[in-house]
């Protein structure tokens, strides 16, 4: 056994601990009505072995993180895999310092799943030790990255604050108008987390049974010297193909499910790289999600949002809106430092310019002032409770945009993290 | 609440233009518009790839061919350059003057409000706070934890109102001493955790990390250094920016500077097949490992300008250049930017021919960058008519370059000597041999090229280089004045975010005690520091209870 195989075995146990945590904590909390206990007593006691547990996790993780720094030779924050699992990491570690301040153990059953969602959807990429490119051969690599993904920890445990807010003060029994939307806003944000899950156990599903579609397109280029250039562009789906990429001929399919052949070709006018490919993507998550969204609506019978509800039941509202607030004022000046003007140093060493309007950049800047525009809305406008919480959910969805629907789709200088 | 009262510019009645635009700048509601429209911008501008980001293409056909109807329109509504357009700009002058308003506006009535405050609060003031309490203090109450037998009852979970209804009033001269003592045990408390404590008579205020309330200010400080920063550089000459190919070997001035740069040797290590990982391997990518360019740096010190004399050049600096590791000298720094595996030309070493007799006059150099205006080989003349690095016809089937990189390099002589008519006669010149054969040289040299011949012997004397590496070269003055505008920035956050300006304010009137405290955020850390400096005097209440909840006045 190599330190490698040891390191990715921490992983693996840390996620596992990870869940096991998770589910201390909603015993805490639902176990809290069994007989034969005092309710508090109860609450104390379990979240207290439910955090050790998530420390215990987070100790793993980080044995990870330390034994793939030692074997790669330079810090696993390099790739998508390797990102992706320290934001996990640094989300557990948020958490960790969150659940500190305010003691509340609900925090764990919102918090927590997040954290191993994200590493969960890290092991869609590929997992391997890439070597540096020259561009990312510098210590700033450690300083830029690590302090950007702190901050983006800090707004994920803001989100699970909000999320635990709108959990608390949806009415899920109102009927007016207004109580329809809200509810509907709920069902949508569980929807989304949902659709990545659905997306994560495809890719999973999928590459384990070794599912492949080939296809390809001759493409017509004219160089700068006016001569015409015949290239074959060639696309590989893991996921079966739904729809096929726009002007293509399959050239090699797994049947499935008896259909041998896409039942659709992308739209003419998605043309960007691998487009046909990301469509496919999507529409199968959105269809798995659909389907386990369906499938739990038809075994709860009611909105999913008025299953988890009762679990915060016992929370004072105020409560959970300064901890989705604290999170946040805490991570915005680590987000300042880490991901604009660390970002801002380290691309004036190694690019010239401290500013070049990358989309990544771009993202981040969106980000930057989508929280700016929460804080002067929540210390000045007294935008607090429900619209605050809508706007921490939204912040987080623009971080994973920015985190990860950058280099998917859009891509740009930081494509080198891309899959 | 916030500012305690105190008049703002922004407030004057009868506003005249210069105050309605003042007005319109100073509000925080217009100020999140502005920013929630250049974060849409920024969102749409990154939809498709920007003009800048490619080299050498034209975007009223490129979005089009590229992105279909969808990049057309993107191109049409000017979002292919969202952010050089003038509106963005705007965008960013109107968030800057924003910036400068909402501070001016309000820094100067936050100071007033709390260089000046006032001691004793109106009770409907201090229960109007979003934590509080009402209570009546029991003698001997305020010497320390211990004496608070009925107290404790009445306050944990009883509502305020209560829990003074339920108190009995001690007499007049009782309470006040108590009072009294009750205050010096506070205040003593208090400022252990840092408070800082004023008393008048049974009156209090404490205080602590009033600085934080600055913070917010700092930071606009410093966004609005680091937007002048930003601003500097369209100063002339505070700002330069460009990329150029520099080939092996070659000494290339920097255009608008007297700064000449030699490329002596570039280096590109590639990643061994071992070292790569199975995804890159499968890929066949090929990965450097590192490249770096051997510069060095001339100054030129006289005949800069004189196109027919060679500059005289002194050698100012030498550095190895890598990625982020650039070349600095003076502010003048030269970045790797990229690299090309492309050979071309330095210099060739032709000797001139009899093609008859097969007899040499000699031989001299020709470098492809500044040859000389003629050279001399033994009894003839060359005088150089024309020079074009890279050949080709333009559009009238006339000689002309298609570029300034020797990629097919073609010199035009005028050879004068004897057995040549009197005034010369014009050779064309290729020094590559594919060329040559190409562009069909002796045909064009017609009688001449019968006679003469110029040609390379061998390989020796023939200079060439290998890479040919992409420097950009910068000069960015204002970069200092945005490094402190940023780290200005940063100390304001901090010092908003990680400390909270609380107060505590409270009265006793005849032995009831009336208490608000206030913060702007943390109130759950408030309401631990209160509770714990009640219990610490007597009065057992639970930290929670103390919130009134709801939104601030």
């Amino acid at each position: 056994m190599n330190v490698h195989s040891v390191s990715s075995t921490f992983l693996l146990i840390a996620f596992a601990v990870y869940i096991l945590a998770f589910f201390l904590f909603v015993v805490s909390i639902t176990g809290k009505r069994w007989s034969n206990r005092k309710p508090e007593e109860h609450t104390r006691n379990w979240s207290r072995v439910a955090f050790g547990t998530a420390v215990v996790g987070f100790i793993c993780q980080v044995a990870y993180f330390f034994t793939r720094w030692y074997t790669g030779g330079h810090i696993p924050t390099a790739n998508m895999y390797e990102f992706m699992t320290f934001l996990g990491m640094m989300i557990m570690c948020a958490f960790l310092i969150v659940y500190l301040i305010y003691r509340a153990p609900v925090l764990g059953v919102f918090a927590l799943p997040i954290g191993f969602i994200i590493i969960a959807y890290a092991s869609v990429f590929p997992n391997e030790v890439q070597p540096l490119i020259p561009a990312l051969q510098s210590y700033w690599l450690k300083i830029h990255v690590t302090t950007a993904a702190s901050g983006e920890a800090f707004f994920a445990v803001g989100f699970a604050g909000g999320l635990m807010y709108l959990m608390r003060t949806v009415d899920f029994s109102n009927n007016s108008k207004a109580g329809k939307r809200e509810r509907r806003g709920v069902e949508f944000t569980l929807f989304i987390i949902l659709m990545l899950i659905a997306f994560i156990g495809s890719i999973f599903t999928f590459h384990a049974t070794g599912y492949q579609a080939v296809f390809a397109k001759t493409v017509t280029t004219t160089d700068a010297q006016g001569a015409a250039q015949t290239t074959e562009q060639s696309e590989t789906y893991v996921l079966p193909p739904i729809v096929q990429p726009h002007g293509t001929s399959v050239v090699a399919m797994k049947p499935f499910l008896g259909i041998d052949k896409p039942l659709f070709e992308a739209p003419s006018w998605m043309e960007g790289a691998s487009a046909g490919r990301k469509l496919n993507t999507v529409l199968w998550s959105l269809l798995i999600g659909l389907v386990l969204y369906v499938v739990l609506r038809l075994i709860a019978r009611k909105p999913l949002g008025a299953v988890i509800g009762p679990v915060v039941q016992g929370m004072d509202p105020e409560d959970l809106d300064e901890i989705s607030y604290r999170a946040i004022a805490i991570g915005y000046p680590v987000f300042t430092l880490g991901a604009l003007i660390f970002a801002m140093i380290w691309a004036q060493e190694a690019w010239g310019r401290f500013w070049g309007w990358d989309p990544k950049e771009v993202w981040a800047l969106i980000t930057w002032l989508f929280y700016a525009v929460f804080l002067h809305l929540r210390l000045s406008r007294g935008w607090q409770g429900k619209r605050s919480a809508w706007l921490s959910v939204i912040g987080f969805l623009v971080v994973m945009f920015t985190l990860v629907g950058v280099n998917l789709v859009i891509a740009g200088l930081h494509s080198y993290a891309g899959v | 609440m916030r500012y305690d009262g105190t008049a703002r510019r922004s407030q004057k009645a009868n506003p005249s233009l210069l105050d309605k635009v003042w007005n319109f700048f100073s509000s925080v509601k217009i100020a999140v518009y502005i920013i929630a429209i250049t974060l849409l911008a920024s969102a749409l501008g990154t939809v498709y790839p920007q003009e800048n980001t490619f080299l050498d293409m034209d975007p009223s056909t490129f979005y089009k061919t590229t992105y279909g109807t969808l990049g057309e329109l993107y191109y049409v509504l000017g979002l292919s350059h969202t952010f050089s357009s003038w509106w963005f700009i705007t965008l960013l002058f109107m968030i800057g003057t924003s910036l400068v308003i909402c501070s001016l506006d309000r820094v100067l009535p936050l100071y007033r409000a709390l260089s000046k405050q006032q001691l004793r609060k109106h009770p409907q003031f201090l229960i109007r706070q979003r934590v509080t309490y009402t209570g009546d203090l029991l003698a001997g109450a305020g010497t320390g934890a211990g004496q608070v037998e009925a107290a404790t009852g009445t306050s944990v979970s009883l509502s305020k109102t209560e829990a003074f209804a339920a108190g009995e009033s001690p007499a007049p001269g009782a309470a006040a001493s108590t009072a009294a003592e009750w205050l010096t045990g506070a205040a003593a408390f208090l400022r252990k955790k840092h408070y800082r404590v004023h008393t008048e008579d049974t009156a209090l205020l404490a205080e602590k990390y009033r600085f934080s309330r600055w913070g917010p200010y700092i930071n606009h400080i410093g966004l609005i250094i680091f937007l002048l920063g930003v601003l500097m550089r369209s100063i002339p000459g505070w700002h330069m920016d460009q990329y150029i190919g520099f080939p092996e070997g070659a000494i290339k001035q920097i255009p608008d500077t007297s700064y000449y740069l030699q490329n002596e040797k570039f280096t590109v290590e590639l990643y061994s097949n071992q070292e790569l990982s199975d995804e890159f391997r499968q890929k066949g990518q090929v990965v450097p490992k590192t490249y770096e360019t051997r510069a060095v740096l001339y100054h030129c010190t006289a005949d800069c300008d004189d196109p027919t004399k060679q500059p005289v050049l002194e050698k100012v600096h030498e550095a190895d250049i890598f990625v982020n590791k650039p070349l600095d000298y003076k502010g003048l720094k030269a970045y790797q930017f990229d690299f090309k595996q492309a050979p071309l030309l330095i210099s060739v070493q032709p000797t001139l021919k009899n093609k008859t007799t097969g007899e040499s006059y000699g031989s001299f150099e020709l470098p492809m960058t500044n040859p000389q205006d003629q050279y001399t080989v033994g009894p003839y003349m060359l005088k150089l008519k024309g020079y074009f690095p890279e050949f080709g016809l333009d559009d009238k089937g006339q000689p002309s370059s298609l570029s300034n990189e020797p990629k097919a390099p073609a010199f035009i002589f005028n050879i004068s000597g004897p057995g040549l008519a009197e005034g010369g006669e014009p050779y064309l010149y290729f020094p590559r041999q594919i060329d040559k054969e190409t562009f069909r040289q002796d045909e064009i040299n017609g009688a001449i090229g019968q006679k003469l011949e110029l040609s390379v012997g061998s390989m020796e004397g023939v200079k060439f280089s290998t890479y040919t590496s992409y420097l950009n070269i910068r000069v960015d003055k204002a970069m200092p004045y945005i490094w402190v505008g940023a780290a200005i920035s940063m100390i304001g956050l901090i010092m908003g975010f990680y400390w909270q300006h609380r107060r505590i304010w409270l009265r006793i009137d005849a032995g009831r005690l009336t208490l608000g405290a206030h913060t702007n955020k943390n109130w759950f850390g408030l309401r631990n520091e209160t509770a714990a400096m009640l219990a610490k005097t007597g009065i057992e209440v639970a930290p929670k209870s103390l919130e009134q909840g709801g939104k601030m006045a």
